[in-house]
């Protein structure tokens, strides 16, 4: 008989805070909202661990739920008027110049201006490497819908991409 | 997976959480299980408290449906005591009258 799972909730926290707060910074690029969003998706771990089965069950609630958290956070900020994406561009520019990737350094900053459905299919994808029934599963929708959301995000993201290689090239 | 989705993958790498993050959770935690068991002990007080006062209520009704037991019970042996009383009075009046009649004749 299999030993039942027993969850360390400050291990848990240890192990996939960064995956969390990443999530709900990229959705939001907010740092002060995602870390908002963080605390308040362990804290609904803590008092739902009893139902969490092992930690690819926890994992995949904290992805869940930090992505539908960060989506109840940009409705309630659209509804308030409030202009996110301010703070995410200096930071993951700065970063990720660091790291020495060109073109990634703006790549975070154009995913930001991808439409939210498109944005949170993409995340999941690259930051996750989550596959699309995955991603399905995660945001409870259809595959297709998915997909398309992945092809279109990707297709707008190169365009994008492109467009602002070629204005760099002629400055 | 082409050199644009690579580039892609190698952003979108975890970013670090705040280092206070963890902090923050664990002692929003222990404040709200502080809260939460603050509201349990409350709900069994108000449980408590609810049964004590239903106890009392039936307890006095209980209680005075009883004592109108009693009285009832008490009106009516007074009434058949009464009625016994009459009844004996009646006979030896009837017994009076009976001996009356029998004299006269």
């Amino acid at each position: 008989m299999a030993v039942p799972w027993k969850p360390d909730f400050e291990q848990l926290v240890d192990e996939h805070q960064a995956m969390v707060f990443s999530l709900a910074l990229r959705m939001t690029g907010d740092r002060g909202l995602a870390e908002e969003i963080a605390q308040d998706v362990f804290l609904e771990l803590d008092r739902n661990l009893r139902k969490i089965e092992s930690e690819q069950h926890a994992v995949n609630w904290l992805r869940r739920v930090a992505m539908s958290r960060s989506a109840d956070a940009l409705r309630r900020r659209r509804v308030q008027g409030v202009h996110l994406w301010v703070e995410l561009d200096e930071g993951a520019g700065a970063r990720s110049e660091k790291s020495g990737s060109p073109l990634g350094a703006r790549l975070e900053r154009l995913l930001a201006t991808l439409p939210e459905a498109q944005r949170a299919a993409l995340v999941l994808r690259y930051q996750e490497e989550l596959t699309p029934e995955e991603i399905a599963e995660t945001l409870n929708a259809p595959l297709a819908t998915v997909k398309s959301h992945l092809q279109r995000g990707l297709k707008l993201l190169r365009a994008k991409a492109e467009s602002l290689r070629e204005f760099v090239r002629g400055d | 997976m082409d050199e644009f989705e690579g580039e892609l993958s190698e952003a979108m790498t975890l970013r670090p959480a705040p280092p206070s993050l963890k902090n923050k959770i664990m002692q929003r935690r222990w404040r709200e299980r502080a809260e939460r068991q603050r509201r349990r002990v409350a709900w069994w007080r108000r449980i408590a408290a609810a049964i004590v006062l239903a106890g009392a209520v039936g307890g006095g009704f209980a209680w005075r449906y009883r004592q109108q037991q009693r009285k009832g019970e008490e009106a009516r042996q007074q009434v058949l005591t009464a009625l016994r009383i009459t009844n004996h009075a009646l006979n030896v009046m009837n017994a009076q009258l009976q001996q009356n009649n029998q004299q006269e004749q």
